[in-house]
């Protein structure tokens, strides 16, 4: 019982996550809301923003800078809960 | 694993690794890399290291504390420099600009360098500490 429910629920998200996804805008449509100012702003002034000449660098650290320190938080998020739920021996870390 | 010849080899091929490593960080805002693949780098080289010396599990005790200090203090570097940045940005409440410098220089390009290096010794330690943890048979 608990099989058939489980893939029932799975079957309906799945349809109703494609239904969502066929309303999207056609790819490669010049009108898309990707093809905005962003990233002609980020090319273009990118090394007066940053002062960075790599522009990957100027992105992740500087534009999107609170999405690499996620990154990092879950990073050490992972290694200390591995270290404490994980550990063996009796004393405590 | 721990023979003779491993040991000879490693013992020289090492240092440039780590070299290696520490030039991609502080490039990284010149140059392909950053933290994420300087700190990858160096975290191998220590990997390589724990293969031709093996420190048994007294180390491992050590090691935890060394990672948990450097680990809270780069992150909270992290989150200390860019919240700065983040509150200063707008420029007009009186906070002190930092300066971005000539860009193509080393020292350039305000927090850049700092946040690398932040990033590049998490990365490090934690592919480190998995390995570690792992092969000492802790877990």
């Amino acid at each position: 019982m608990k099989e058939i429910l489980s893939v029932t629920l799975t079957i309906v998200l799945i349809v109703i996550l494609l239904t969502a996804l066929c309303e999207g805008p056609e790819f490669g449509n010049i009108d898309n809301p990707t093809n905005n100012y962003v990233s002609h702003r980020y090319v273009e002034q990118g090394v007066l923003d940053t002062g960075a000449v790599n522009i990957v660098t100027g992105i992740i650290l500087d534009y999107r800078a609170f999405d690499t320190f996620g990154e990092s938080t879950v990073l050490f998020a992972a290694v200390v809960s591995v270290m404490i739920v994980l550990n063996k021996s009796k004393e405590q870390v | 694993m721990r023979d003779e010849i491993l040991r000879e080899i490693g013992r020289i091929v090492i240092p440039f690794i780590q070299v290696f490593g520490i030039y991609v960080i502080f490039n990284g805002h010149l140059s392909p890399g950053g933290g994420f693949s300087g700190g990858t780098i160096l975290g191998v080289s220590l990997i390589l290291r724990n293969f031709i010396e093996d420190h048994g599990k007294e180390g491992i005790r050590i090691w935890e504390k060394t990672v948990k200090c450097f680990m809270c203090f780069s992150l909270m570097l992290y989150g200390i420099l860019k919240g700065y940045s983040f509150i200063s940005g707008g420029g007009e409440l009186g906070f002190l600009e930092i300066p971005l410098g000539t860009p193509g220089r080393i020292i350039s390009g305000g927090m850049l360098l700092p946040l690398n290096i932040a990033v590049g010794i998490i990365v490090c330690f934690t592919i480190y500490t998995f390995y570690a943890l792992f092969d000492k048979g802790e877990i």
